[in-house]
């Protein structure tokens, strides 16, 4: 599948949760409640689309544990996107955001847009955390905020297509250098009607060599 | 973007040089039928671990070019670090094609040096010089070229290409000594045409040689160049073929990402190893850099030996799994490591399903078998490929992290255990694959099914190149996770 962009997102957060079952709720739509846990980094991909524009998300799912924090900090760089999550039903999973953001901000590039995460909107009963306290944290730090519910799949895909929106917006606001690859965006394979003129043309190896 | 489509055109074109056996004697088996099974796909990929000979080569080059320029800087910096395979293996290409206009340009000076009495031409001395001028000017030109390299150095017909650049070089060698002086001019700019611009395969051994160009960019243009093509196929051509694209499948099994955070990794150790050099002195520094050298010894001396890879051998993959299992004892990384082994029984399956409905169809031929297309077993083979691959790369990315994580000792003989492990599977499953392909094609016609093994070929030999190369990104890896341990046991 050909696409127009290819964003690079992180999935980062405390031990349990639940970063891998967002995950595998955007690619797979399943929810599977017991989960390996993860080591190092494992990978999902998948196309959406904004503005009548494929876009492929390719997603980095941390490990949470702290004794893998300095291998996964390391993936942090280049990407365009992060997800920040925590559960609503651990206080304590809240409370270690902010040296999840300052890791986040230091590892990786200054206009990387941030989704912050309240995981397992279900568990209603077991609140510890308000939505009020989400929206204030998030507020106070610049990142966009949902409640969501990997079970239930509640506001799964709006999280992961509303961060793609507003990298979108920043890319047509020109914040975002599209070719410098540090920034984690990358531009799809050409569309091959805007060069179909090419394919006869066998002479114009040389100059083609220039252009990739 | 046009380049894409020479791409494929020199695709096609390897696969046609490789299908006649007059070009590439390694290559011929495929071409009949009866020999594919004993074709070894990995057997080129398997070259370039060979220090030696490349060091042999090298020398060789050094004595050819004194009477030019010491080497260009860039061609000693190449076979350094972690790329060292590339650059090695690039550099023995390259010197292959001057020993050839070397050894030519010798066999002019004799044929010069008849016509000279009779036709008062300059001396052979000047003329053989300005042989190596060219010569220089098509290397310094190359130089220039590897800059703007487009980065598209699809490995794939890379092999395929060096063989026919070293032919095409021969060949020329001998036209030239057989046509007498008219040769000279053909030689000097043929020649240089050739080894500059003309062929695309140096051109690519020429980006491969880049530091800068890393596996995973390689594979990502190669997977973006496929997906361009398909979206051509798709609106032009209307009959629908099964098409299977390698890069666009290793993708599609997170290949691409594990490699991409393997590199990552690698990268960084490797800097930490050098900036740990440096705050070293005396006799640590002596004793780091000797414990430093036994790791990459370890890590040069991968070779397997193919021939012995028996199809007979391992129907259900579970041979493999035993060898994989036995190899990864004590690396703690049984779940991808099942992965891996799960991939491999299904394609073992796979497989056995194809074969099957072949021998019971000589038994009774009214039965409405379903049979596969040749282009069906095909897709098969390079999706098999393409997941063992792209499984073993994230093998290899899980045992860097788990390296890092636990800094327990591993033995770096271990891990080019499992390269060998990996490789001789992905060259078993290939010639079982082609064997498939033979039966299956029983009744097409040459053209048809030969580019069809050629390609599974390619793909095997590619797929243990990428093992390989992952291989050796695991070095810096294992190096950092040395100093940090012998860090520790000091301290206490």
């Amino acid at each position: 599948m050909a696409y127009a962009y290819l964003f690079k997102y992180i999935i980062i957060g405390d031990t349990g949760v639940g970063k891998s079952c967002l995950l595998l709720q955007f690619t797979d739509k399943r929810f599977q409640p017991v989960h390996d846990l993860t080591i190092g980094v494992e990978f999902g991909a998948r196309m959406i689309t904004i503005d009548g524009k494929q876009i492929k998300l390719q997603i980095w799912d941390t490990a949470g544990q702290e004794s893998f924090r300095s291998i996964t900090r390391s993936y942090y760089r280049g990407a365009a996107g992060a997800l920040l999550v925590y559960d609503i039903t651990r206080r304590d999973t809240f409370n270690h955001l902010t040296t999840w953001l300052e890791d986040a901000r230091q590892h990786s590039n200054s206009n990387m847009v941030i989704m912050l995460i309240g995981n397992k909107s279900d568990l209603e009963s077991r609140r510890e955390v308000k939505k009020e306290e989400g929206e204030a944290f998030a507020r106070e730090h610049g990142l966009i905020f949902m409640e969501t519910s990997a079970k239930t799949a509640s506001n799964v895909e709006e999280a992961f297509i509303n961060t793609a929106k507003e990298i979108y917006e920043k890319i047509q606001e020109g914040v975002f250098d599209i070719n410098n690859e540090a920034n984690g965006i990358k531009i799809g394979p050409q569309h091959p009607t805007t060069n179909s003129t090419l394919p006869g043309n066998q002479g114009g190896q040389q100059a083609g060599g220039g252009c990739c | 973007m046009s380049d894409s489509e020479a791409i494929a055109a020199e695709a096609t074109e390897v696969a046609t040089e490789d299908g006649s056996p007059a070009e590439t004697p390694d290559r011929s088996s495929p071409t009949t039928p009866d020999n594919s099974t004993d074709v070894a796909p990995t057997r080129k990929a398997r070259r370039r671990p060979e220090i030696k000979p490349v060091a042999e080569v090298q020398e060789n080059t050094k004595v050819e070019e004194q009477p030019a320029e010491a080497p260009t800087p860039s061609q000693s910096t190449v076979s350094q670090g972690g790329w060292g395979y590339w650059g090695s293996w690039g550099k023995t290409i390259l010197s292959t094609a001057t020993a050839t206009v070397a050894t030519v340009g010798q066999g002019l000076t004799q044929v010069i040096e008849k016509a000279e009495t009779s036709l008062g031409i300059p001396s052979p001395t000047e003329l053989s010089a300005q042989v190596e001028d060219e010569q220089e000017q098509a290397e310094s030109s190359s130089e220039t070229d590897r800059a703007k390299g487009d980065g598209s150095a699809a490995v794939e017909s890379a092999m395929g290409m060096l063989s026919s650049l070293s032919s095409v070089v021969q060949s020329t060698g001998k036209t030239m000594i057989t046509g007498g002086l008219d040769a000279l001019e053909f030689i000097g700019k043929k020649t240089m045409d050739v080894i500059a611009e003309g062929d695309p395969g140096f051109k690519k051994t020429k980006v491969l040689m880049n530091r800068n160009s890393t596996l995973s960019q390689v594979l990502r243009e190669a997977k973006e160049r496929e997906e361009l093509q398909t979206a051509e196929k798709e609106s032009s051509d209307s009959d629908k073929k099964v098409v299977a694209h390698y890069g666009m499948l290793f993708d599609e099994f997170q290949g691409l990402a594990h490699l991409e955070a393997l590199e990552i990794l690698s990268r960084e150790s490797e800097s930490k190893v050098k900036s740990v050099l440096t705050t070293l002195s005396g006799e640590e520094l002596v004793q780091l850099r000797e414990d430093l050298d036994l790791i990459k010894e370890s890590f040069s001396l991968v070779e397997f030996d193919d021939e012995e890879v028996d199809d007979k051998k391992d129907e259900d993959g579970s041979e493999f799994e035993r060898e994989l299992t036995e190899a990864l004892e004590g690396l703690s990384v049984s779940a991808t490591a099942e992965k891996l082994s799960k991939a491999c029984s299904s394609t073992c399956s796979q497989i056995t399903d194809m074969t099957k409905p072949e021998q019971e169809e000589e038994d009774s031929e009214d039965g409405v078998k379903k049979t596969l297309s040749v282009e069906e077993v095909h897709a098969a083979a390079i999706r098999s490929l393409a997941e063992l691959t792209a499984r073993s790369i994230e093998l290899f990315h899980k045992l860097a992290e788990m390296i890092l994580f636990s800094n327990s000792s591993t033995e770096a003989s271990a891990l080019s255990q499992l390269t060998v492990v990996l490789c001789k599977e992905i060259s078993l499953l290939s010639k079982k694959f082609t064997s498939c392909l033979t039966t299956a094609g029983s009744n097409e016609k040459g053209d048809v099914l030969n580019p069809l093994i050629t390609g599974v070929f390619l793909e095997a030999s590619n797929s243990a190149s990428y093992i390989q190369d992952a291989f050796q990104l695991l070095m810096p890896i294992v190096e950092i996770s040395h100093i940090q341990r012998s860090a520790e046991s000091t301290e206490q």
